[in-house]
């Protein structure tokens, strides 16, 4: 695995590599919490103490290794480490609240498709990522780093800390549950 | 289980491109000849494109600012820390080394004028006293030399 230059310069203590880092992550970072904690004052106070954590912990960081994954993980310990402090229940239960939220980018309109296309399209987001906000956390958590990070089973079994047999029987039961909630939140619709 | 059902358990990892390439190839081969397997696939193909398609919410760029202010702030405390403590061994190392080295010159120089005086008062207490000495100015020399960094540094640009 390539080492990443940026890192090294943060080891260091380079500041323009920070800057550098935060660019390329921020996004993805944000989202991840967000999708944990789901509540945005929440995922933004644990996008900071993240971020300072990494400036913290970065020297004992083994710069050959996956830096996604022990930024994810950075993160991970954070935002279980609040949900515990703040409300024990949310790492298993639902909330009621929807965490979904469009960006500037989302509103673009595309000229392949027609205006119907858009709302259909909108439609089946709101409902998916509302059935998924209704999910357990370790099963949005899951999903999260599948289908929104893109993250390899043996990269989600690292950062959650599992084996990368219990990680992929997670992503199959997540998805699972994800469409059994689907089909109930929108019978006859087109999940079935 | 039969092969039906093991492949069946396969279908959303298939859907969510988290198979191994032998898994695959099973469930590849298993659709071909299965219609239901082939359609539970095509049901779950929507869920894995529709999750892949959710909007990203982004961070505000004030949020980033101040993320990237502390952290800097943070970085530049540990640096400072580090040297803080870089200056503190070196001192500490340099009053131990100027400590040992002038060991023999007291011994010399308490000799020569310790024959006017009584000779274990000589060795003992000019020694002792030159001890303290050198420890004491050494540690106000590394005290003097932090709090000037530190107020150098607190000021404001």
């Amino acid at each position: 695995m390539a080492v990443d230059a940026d890192v090294v310069r943060l080891r260091r203590g380079d500041l323009n590599a920070l800057s550098e880092l935060m660019t390329r992550y921020q996004n993805r970072l944000y989202r991840y919490l967000l999708r944990i904690v789901r509540q945005p004052a929440e995922a933004e106070d644990l996008f900071q103490q993240t971020w300072l954590r990494v400036v913290e912990k970065i020297r004992s960081f083994d710069a050959s290794r996956n830096f996604d994954a022990w930024l994810f993980t950075l993160a991970r310990n954070l935002a279980i480490d609040h949900l515990r402090r703040i409300r024990p229940q949310s790492l298993d239960e639902p909330l009621a609240n929807s965490w979904h939220s469009e960006t500037a980018a989302d509103r673009i309109p595309c000229n392949d498709h027609t205006p119907l296309d858009h709302a259909l399209a909108a439609e089946r987001r709101t409902e998916i990522s509302e059935a998924m906000a209704g999910l357990p956390m370790m099963y949005r958590e899951v999903l999260t780093l599948r289908f929104e990070d893109e993250m390899k089973i043996e990269e989600i079994a690292q950062v959650t800390a599992v084996p990368v047999s219990t990680a992929k029987s997670r992503l199959r039961r997540s998805l699972e549950q994800l469409r059994y909630a689907l089909e109930a939140r929108y019978p006859g619709g087109t999940w079935q | 289980m039969s092969e039906h059902d093991k492949i069946r358990e396969l279908l959303a990892l298939a859907a969510a491109d988290a198979l191994t390439s032998a898994e695959e190839k099973q469930v590849a081969e298993h659709v071909r000849s299965c219609v239901s397997c082939s359609n539970e696939l095509e049901a779950w193909r929507p869920i894995a494109t529709e999750l892949r398609r959710l909007p990203t919410p982004q961070p505000s760029s004030w949020l980033v600012q101040a993320t990237l202010a502390r952290a800097e702030a943070k970085l530049t405390e540990q640096a400072e820390h580090d040297w803080n403590r870089r200056v503190m061994i070196v001192v500490v190392t340099f009053a131990w080394l100027l400590t040992i080295a002038s060991w023999p010159v007291f011994h010399v120089v308490s000799g020569r004028f310790g024959r006017l005086l009584e000779p274990q008062f000589s060795h003992t207490w000019i020694s002792f006293a030159a001890f303290t000495a050198l420890g004491w100015l050494a540690g106000g020399v590394a005290a003097v030399m932090l709090a000037i960094r530190q107020r150098g540094e607190r000021r404001p640009a």
